[in-house]
């Protein structure tokens, strides 16, 4: 999913998955980072396969983020390679005021880490989301117990988060950032993927109408 | 990923997740009906899969073990009054047989440079069975200091069954008609060069993406034109055919069908070259001459052209790609679809799609899914619960004994119990091979080509074989083999349909003295049924279900587009097919104020509830804000 560069400016394109439970807050984390919004009142996610965030990482250094938001309807955890593939990083939500939803955790990151790697065979950096913070104060008793627990399943860390107060969420993002382009930065492209295509309605306006032999 | 209860109601239920069925789901949900879409295996796109090379020594195992069909329980307690209850089929025993794996390639490098990496071969539960397998295969013939390593690793992934595998994992079936040819055993061949061993296939398994069905799109097919209609293609990446050849007289030979292959080529000569764009020139409006051949074979009409043989070949069999008994005019459509195809993408009529064609019923599966279907893997339909008085499927119970209303129901061929199929014809198989080579049939200066071979009938009464060889940059093998797909109708079984073309074409213990061939490092045959005979409807079954065939001999994919769009708009035939989906960078959302009342918790939940209200306003505003781009 690594763009080339041009000239002085690096431009990279990751995909990042969001996964987790069903309404732990994925919808609202995406639209709070990408948009700056947050509303009370999203449903399933419907018609919606992405959000795009634009970063100016530094001088030279321009990454286009997609954050990959489960269809909320993939809740039986059956998504589909289309979803997983030549994903570069992902976030795991739970909801801190419902315990069951940290219980499913190590099972979404075991999903994720068979169903993608890297180009040299490493799981895909990841991070844990505890989603929901404002509306429970008491979680830092447990850091501890976290950053073991973030070690044990393979998480790269952690981060209290709230989509409604807008808490982390930025920090998260690019924490994690920060982590895909060192791995980027440390592997040989596998291979100049230039010769692929991609079929959209621009390649067919753009068609030359010259015919064949 | 909890286990809950699903909905108890949706507009449309789809049994299986082949193309046609994934079609047809995200056509309803993409328009705002409710879908559930369920598949009873493991994995999407039923006969239209592809597997990594783990995940299908598991597909060979289970389809060499035969089906266990679950015991029919009894719901007739969910029977209401004026219902009646047909069961459907629960096993699949029926579509794929005479499965035969050959390992060519030794057990073990000679010197395995590392350790095998257990994170590595951390695959899904399916698949463990079969690394445990290798793994068994390792630690029985290493001599090395790892062996111990590896067989604690065995015994702590594996756990129990260690004694009772043979130590390999290839082998004849049980219930395979022919005998074990001798050759068929490990190790039988004295590797010349280093060639790349079943451990390390197992090992980088991962990188392979094996398809069951071996089709290409035509670039201006029926697919083609709905991935991009839809939108649906955002989901895929495809590479170009880069050459057709043909296998002639012993030798493989690059077909020339664009302008600069035919004026690039070193096999015609300049009178050839001249008739042949002649032809081709010609052939694209129909003319009075033509029309004169209808009825008469296409061979007759070419031969009459004095193509002379070379180009008489390359028209019949690599461009038409149609038989010597063909009519004229069948012959004609099939050779001007080939050159409206060409030069739209590349020098040949064909796309590819990266990763394989197991992509393709997923994509449409995840704009299902995306428009608000629900999914659910290793779930089946049982029953489905009909109207007496009006002969219509009012409800299914699933898998779970749950009962779901439904107002249309479709499903997969083989869901469909013996007794209640209306078959006219008699069932047509598919003979398939799928080799792993370590070269390629016509080695040339780039080694990522994407190649489909003509293999016209070796004698008479023998199928004519159609091959597609890919490469590593497809994303179907690992770097340093080839994947090559063999298919042809079936006359035999798929090993005596189509191991006489691998043994001419490819070096094999049974043929070693083809050295210049590739060599074939691991081989599996096995048949496909062909349904696609069959109707959408017509069965002995509700008017509300339709059914949907597996997949077809035809190298595109039309089928199974035309059965999708049928059924859509048997239901629908007011709605559109398949509408484009909106650009996810295009969507725009409202930042509405927050109501006072409502906590986060609250309206988290709301997630769960599937057909709401603002649901469908997000979904209205979503449309509105596509109308405003139509052109994007």
């Amino acid at each position: 999913m690594a763009g080339g560069s041009v000239s002085e400016c690096k431009e990279y394109l990751f995909k990042v998955l969001v996964i987790g439970e069903l309404g732990v807050g994925k919808t609202s984390i995406i639209k709070r980072y990408v948009h700056q919004l947050f509303s009370q009142h999203y449903r399933a996610t419907i018609g919606v396969d992405f959000a795009l965030k634009v970063i100016n990482w530094d001088s030279k250094t321009l990454v286009r983020l997609q954050l990959w938001d489960i269809a909320g309807q993939e809740r039986f955890g059956n998504m589909t390679r289309v979803y997983y593939k030549e994903a570069v990083g992902a976030f795991v939500v739970f909801d801190v005021t419902r315990g069951s939803t940290f219980e499913a955790v190590a099972k979404w990151k075991h999903d994720l880490d068979s169903k993608v790697k890297l180009a040299n065979g490493n799981p895909i950096p990841s991070v844990l989301l505890a989603n929901k913070c404002d509306q429970k104060k008491d979680i830092s008793n447990s850091t501890a117990l976290m950053d073991n627990f973030c070690r044990e399943t393979g998480f790269l860390g952690w981060f209290e988060t709230s989509a409604k107060e807008n808490i982390n969420v930025d920090e998260a993002a690019c924490f994690l950032v920060e982590n895909i382009l060192a791995n980027d930065k440390g592997l040989p492209y596998e291979e100049s993927n230039g010769d692929r295509i991609k079929l959209d309605q621009e390649t067919v306006a753009a068609e030359s109408k010259s015919g064949c032999c | 990923m909890a286990a809950e209860d699903l909905p108890s109601e949706f507009d449309v239920v789809i049994l299986g997740t082949g193309l046609a069925e994934s079609v047809v789901a995200a056509a309803f949900s993409r328009v705002g009906q409710r879908v559930l879409h369920v598949d009873r295996r493991s994995y999407y796109a039923a006969n239209w899969a592809s597997f990594t090379f783990n995940g299908l020594l598991t597909w060979i195992q289970e389809n060499q073990e035969g089906s266990h069909p679950e015991e029919a329980q009894d719901w007739s307690s969910l029977v209401e009054e004026g219902e009646e209850l047909i069961r459907l089929s629960n096993s699949d025993s029926t579509s794929i047989s005479n499965v035969q794996v050959f390992t060519y390639t030794s057990e073990e490098d000679e010197e395995e440079e590392e350790a095998p990496n257990t994170t590595e071969e951390e695959t899904g539960g399916a698949e463990g069975d079969a690394v445990k397998e290798a793994s068994e295969t390792e630690s029985a013939d290493s001599k090395e200091e790892e062996t111990e390593e590896k067989q604690e690793e065995t015994a702590e992934g594996g756990g129990g069954g260690e004694e009772e595998q043979a130590p390999s994992t290839e082998g004849e079936e049980p219930e395979a008609d022919q005998p074990a040819p001798s050759a068929a055993q490990s190790q039988s061949e004295p590797a010349k060069k280093k060639k790349i061993s079943y451990t390390k296939l197992v090992k980088e398994g991962r990188r392979f993406n094996i398809d069951l069905v071996s089709k290409l799109m035509y670039s201006r097919g029926s697919l083609v034109d709905l991935l991009i209609k839809s939108n649906v293609s955002r989901y895929a990446e495809f590479k170009n055919v880069t050459r057709i050849l043909t296998y002639r007289n012993g030798q493989v030979e690059q077909v020339p069908c664009s302008r600069a292959d035919v004026f690039a080529s070193r096999q015609l000569s300049v009178v050839e070259k001249r008739k042949l764009m002649r032809f081709l020139t010609s052939c694209v409006e129909e003319t009075e001459e033509q029309r004169a051949y209808n009825g008469r074979p296409y061979l007759e009409f070419l031969r009459d052209q004095q193509l002379g043989d070379n180009l008489q070949h390359f028209l019949l069999h690599s461009i038409a790609m149609v038989t010597e008994d063909t009519p004229t005019e069948e012959g004609l459509a099939s050779t001007r679809n080939f050159l409206r195809c060409l030069g739209r993408y590349g020098n040949t009529p064909f796309l590819f799609p990266v990763y394989g064609l197991g992509e393709i019923p997923q994509c449409f599966c995840r704009m299902c899914a995306v428009f608000g279907g629900i999914y659910c893997l290793r779930h089946s339909v049982t029953c489905l619960l009909v109207d007496k008085e009006s002969n219509r499927c009012k409800a299914v119970i699933d898998s779970r004994g749950q009962r779901i209303t439904c107002s249309h129901f479709v499903m997969e061929d083989s869901y469909v119990g013996v007794d209640r199929k209306k078959v006219d014809t008699p069932t047509r198989f598919l003979s398939r091979a799928v080799l792993i080579t370590d070269s390629s049939v016509l080695p040339s200066d780039s080694d990522q080509q994407v190649s489909l071979v003509t293999v016209p009938p070796i004698a008479a009464g023998r199928p004519a074989v159609r091959m597609v060889e890919l490469c590593s940059s497809s994303m179907t093998c690992m770097p340093g083999t080839y994947l090559v797909h063999l298919t042809c109708q079936s006359v035999g079984s798929a090993h005596e349909d189509l191991s006489p073309v691998v043994n001419s074409m490819f070096r094999t213990p049974e043929s070693p003295d083809q050295e210049t061939r590739p060599s074939v490092l691991w081989c599996l045959y096995f048949n496909m049924a062909d349904s696609s005979g069959l109707e959408v409807q017509g069965h002995d079954l509700p008017s509300n279900v339709y059914v949907c065939s597996g997949p077809d001999a035809a190298l595109g994919h039309d089928h199974a587009v035309k059965q999708a769009e049928f059924i859509f708009q048997k239901i629908l035939p007011e709605e559109d097919f398949c509408p484009p989906a909106p650009n996810p960078e295009d969507i725009i959302y409202d930042g509405d104020n927050p109501s006072p009342t409502a906590t986060e918790g609250e309206a988290e939940e709301g997630e769960g509830e599937t057909k709401e209200e603002k649901e469908v306003q997000e979904q209205e505003e979503v449309q509105e804000e596509q109308s405003l781009h139509p052109e994007e």
